[in-house]
């Protein structure tokens, strides 16, 4: 993607001023993003990102520099500049990189960028019919497909040259249901590591009557009750509780530096020991998975807690010499304006023994979230918050009314142990994830679970 | 600058050799730098200079874009295919228009020079001063969550084949720090910034006293029993609320049946103790600007008078569509995105009771100074919102002890009708792509889950 000999070169400059170690991101993607409102195409964006960045430490400090020149001149003198920054003495060394080879694990069968835009918009427009046409009530319906192509390289210090590239791609449909003069909405937006094969294998139909059922459902809700209770977590999306409550705190940026509530707790039980967590970049094709993580390092499987016990955290380098553990391939990054840090790939509570019915039929009383909206968390304090999208009251062991506009709080370390049946239907949601590497892919998953009580912030 | 107006006539020219008619570039260029402390040292230091370019223009009747971000002649044939590509497969029914240029502009300036010679030295000493002091304060600080200086400038360049030129500079400076108090068991976190393009205006005591006295007064804090509470909602938790609900007011989303605003124009939507007002020109306004991303002159209007819906928020399109001139509030968040709609300087007209005066008048409520989920816990289309919440209980007009996990819930529009008293204290969120001020409100009351 860029010379060797000059990368070696720009690796040298930035180690001009005493830096121990040096790093070079390239990245070049392609991409568009299609807007479809009412069926009818509203606006279409496609072009290219490229720039290259520039990354130094020095103990535990680091620099980071980017640009999208590409000229030997540019980058020597943006990676010069950069050095400047350690304010440490001059130490010249010489840097030879080596190409690193591995197996492609997630083969993308249809590049997106060779599919004409008629063929996304004609998958479009069956997710607006199927949306629209569910019901009368449905008022509205958005649908937005965005796929692109990243190809990155990256080179360091070490003598790493090693490159990798990400296909992607993403549907998202977005119902709202009209009642009185009142609006709800629903959605659903399914995403994989993918080329245009992840549009033709998928039941384009179903994701769209899916979006459509839930703002029907919610327009026809009422709202949901406030106070403390339990709250049964659906499959799949619902995954978002731990990605919340607990992976942002099991982040290397958050441990490192003692800001999260699980520094210092490897080896001790912070969960109900039903609970296994896992953070996997490697799972085949899946929204948050690639070959290499951001700083070239492979993704692997990271067990986060089994049986309860915390077992790792995911590590970037940079992280890594603070806490004096070994990088977990977890360095991620939006694109070559990020430094990249420790994030979570995609990250999952493992199957647990209950089925799903046996987790309703035990519940007197409480609160089914079958979808979940987004959330977030304060990683200090581990309070977290997120949004209930498709909710139901659960009597006497049966899901009875839907409810809308329910939130739930709490802290996360406090949820890990009130966790008290898991189930053993593990899938999937597609999410996007915002920290300080910018915003990433990420999946979240679990079976069904139960939490015998969080607070539920309703209206009633 | 040569180089640039050499690549804009190479793809002006190109572009009506492949039949595009009326073409303009959006390009933007800036530099960035950002500087993190921890325990004394420079622990993240990030500097950045970048740049990107647009095309749009028309293509068989429809509007075409495309953008890349390397910047020179390589990219001419890429950028010209991707718009009729593009172009070729719009169908909406609005048409979007090139703009030839208005006969005026006011003018405004975003740009401060000092900023740019504040020497590097300065700028380390000032972070590394904001965590020594946020240390200092109190004992019960801990630690420190981020500790950062940043200051960036930019500038924007629009230029058509209808004759339009415009250029917009702007520059600013950011502090922010965030501190975790530790007592016990407890642990509260506290967060502070300021923004400004004057970099004598940050005072690192100031921002590390509003940070730690945030932390500091919360710890003890305890959940409440459920109920409707009259609340005080501070200025800074209000104009988060209203920032998170701007889309309400853009025409595009009323005309396309996805704003709960649809029909509500000249009636009465809100209290009449609530004017809001878009002002384009405002002092120190981080989004003040003599023309839109369109090149269409700003103007300033108020959008609620009184309470009452006075006008939606136009860019060419959509003002077209509804047959009056656009309100100049056409926008691009960068030269990725297509022109769509958003605010300048937006907020709430302060009224004049001091924030001690609205708690007074409280028999038993909460005062709520912080919420938490905006992106997930609050839905613009039907304007419903239940969010995490910090504060303050209030009995008898003074405030007892410190709340937390609790949420409050409501309707965007049913809670300002409930509004009761309007505060002097107007206070802007973080500049986005807009920037969004409110003063504290009294709430008749509101929805808190706790206990």
């Amino acid at each position: 993607m860029l010379n060797k000999k000059i990368i070696e070169k720009v690796i040298e400059a930035a180690l001009s001023s005493g830096g121990d170690f040096a790093e070079v991101f390239i990245e070049d993607k392609k991409g568009i993003g299609i807007n479809m409102i009412s069926g009818k195409i509203e606006n279409i964006m496609s072009g290219r990102d490229y720039g290259i960045g520039i990354r130094i430490f020095k103990n535990f400090n680091s620099v980071y520099a980017y640009t999208n020149k590409s000229d030997e001149l540019t980058l020597i003198e943006t990676a010069k500049k950069a050095s400047k920054a350690l304010l440490a003495s001059k130490d010249i060394k010489d840097i030879v990189i080596n190409d690193t080879k591995y197996d492609n694990k997630h083969i993308i069968k249809i590049n997106p960028n060779e599919i004409p835009t008629k063929k996304k918009i004609e998958a479009m427009k069956r997710a607006y019919l199927s949306a629209k046409e569910f019901d009368e009530i449905i008022s509205q319906v958005t649908v937005n497909y965005q796929d692109y192509n990243q190809k990155i390289a990256i080179a360091n210090s070490e003598g790493l040259y090693i490159e990798d590239e990400r296909t992607r791609g993403r549907l998202a449909i977005g119902a709202v249901a009209t009642k009185n003069g009142e609006m709800q909405s629903g959605s659903s937006a399914p995403g994989a590591h993918k080329g245009f094969e992840l549009i033709e294998d998928l039941d384009i139909e179903w994701y769209g009557r899916e979006a459509a059922r839930i703002a029907k459902t919610m327009v026809n809700a009422d709202y949901s009750p406030s106070g403390k209770m339990p709250v049964i977590i659906n499959n799949g999306f619902g995954g978002v509780i731990f990605h919340e409550a607990c992976g942002h705190g099991l982040e290397a940026t958050s441990v490192a530096k003692g800001n999260s509530v699980f520094a210092d707790k490897i080896n001790q039980k912070v969960a109900s020991e039903i609970v296994t967590a896992v953070d996997d970049g490697t799972l085949e094709n899946e929204w948050g998975s690639s070959n290499i993580d951001d700083e070239g390092n492979p993704t692997q499987k990271n067990i986060l807690i089994e049986n309860g016990i915390l077992k790792g955290y995911m590590i970037d380098k940079l992280n890594g010499r603070r806490m004096k553990m070994k990088a977990t391939g977890s360095s991620r990054r939006q694109s070559y304006k990020y430094s990249p840090t420790s994030r979570m790939t995609n990250t999952y509570i493992a199957n647990g023994e209950s089925n799903f019915q046996d987790i309703i039929s035990n519940t007197e009383k409480g609160l089914f979230a079958k979808y979940m909206g987004g959330g977030s968390v304060n990683p200090a304090t581990g309070e977290f918050n997120f949004a209930v999208m498709e909710g139901y009251l659960v009597e006497n062991g049966e899901v009875k009314k839907p409810v809308r506009g329910a939130t739930l709080i709490g802290k996360g370390s406090d949820i890990l142990k009130k966790i008290d049946m898991v189930g053993d239907n593990l899938s999937f949601g597609q999410g996007m994830c915002g920290s300080s590497s910018g915003s990433v892919p990420a999946n979240v998953g679990q079976p069904t679970i139960r939490v015998s009580e969080i607070t539920v912030g309703g209206r009633e | 600058m040569r180089d640039f107006n050499e690549l804009k006539t190479k793809i002006f020219n190109r572009a009506k050799e492949v039949g595009i008619e009326d073409a303009e570039i959006y390009y933007s260029q800036g530099r960035d730098l950002n500087i993190k402390v921890f325990q004394k040292e420079i622990d993240g230091y990030k500097l950045a200079e970048a740049e990107g370019l647009a095309l749009r223009g028309k293509h068989s009747g429809e509007m075409g874009y495309s953008y890349t971000e390397k910047v020179d002649d390589t990219s001419v044939e890429f950028l010209v295919e991707n718009l009729i590509e593009n172009a070729k497969n719009i169908d909406r029914e609005d048409k979007e228009e090139i703009f030839e240029g208005a006969k005026e502009y006011r003018e405004v300036n975003n740009f401060n020079s000092s900023l740019e010679k504040i020497e590097e030295m300065e700028k380390i000493n000032f972070v590394k001063n904001l965590e020594k002091e946020s240390l200092n304060i109190d004992d019960r600080i801990k630690s420190i969550q981020d500790c950062v200086y940043g200051d960036d400038f930019s500038e924007t360049i629009i230029s058509n084949t209808k004759g339009l030129n415009l250029k917009d500079k702007s520059n600013l400076a950011y502090a922010y720090v965030g501190v975790v108090a530790k007592e016990g068991k407890d642990i509260q976190s506290g967060f502070a910034y300021k923004v400004t393009n004057d970099f004598s205006e940050l005072n690192y005591k100031d921002i590390a006293k509003e940070a730690v006295e945030e932390a500091i007064s919360m710890l003890g804090a305890k959940s409440i029993k459920s109920g409707k509470y009259p609340i005080v909602l501070r200025n800074n938790a209000s104009a988060d609320i209203l920032q998170a609900f701007t889309s309400i007011f853009s025409a595009e989303r009323v005309q396309k049946n996805l704003s709960l605003l649809k029909d509500k124009l000249h009636k009465k939507i809100v209290s009449e103790k609530i004017t809001l007002t878009d002002d384009p020109f405002m002092e120190k306004g981080y989004a003040s600007s003599a023309f839109d991303s369109e090149g269409v002159p700003t103007k300033e209007k108020n959008i609620i008078e009184k309470g009452v819906l006075k006008t939606y928020l136009h860019n060419l399109k959509t003002s077209s569509s509804d047959g009056i001139d656009s309100t100049g509030n056409a926008s691009r968040s960068s030269y990725k995105s297509s022109i769509g709609i958003s605010p300048t300087n937006m907020y709430i007209k302060p009224g004049d009771k001091k924030l001690d005066d609205l708690i007074s008048g409280i028999e038993k409520g909460l005062i709520i100074t912080d919420v938490q989920g905006l992106h997930a816990g609050l839905n613009p289309i039907s304007g419903d919102f239940s969010l995490s919440a910090q504060g303050f209980l209030i009995e008898k007009g003074v405030t007892k002890y410190p709340v937390n996990q609790i949420t409050i819930s409501g309707n965007f529009l049913q809670m300002l009708s409930k509004v009761e008293e309007v505060g002097e204290d107007l206070r802007f969120a973080l500049p986005s792509s807009a920037y969004i001020g409110s003063p504290s409100l009294v709430i008749e009351n509101l929805d808190i889950a706790g206990e």
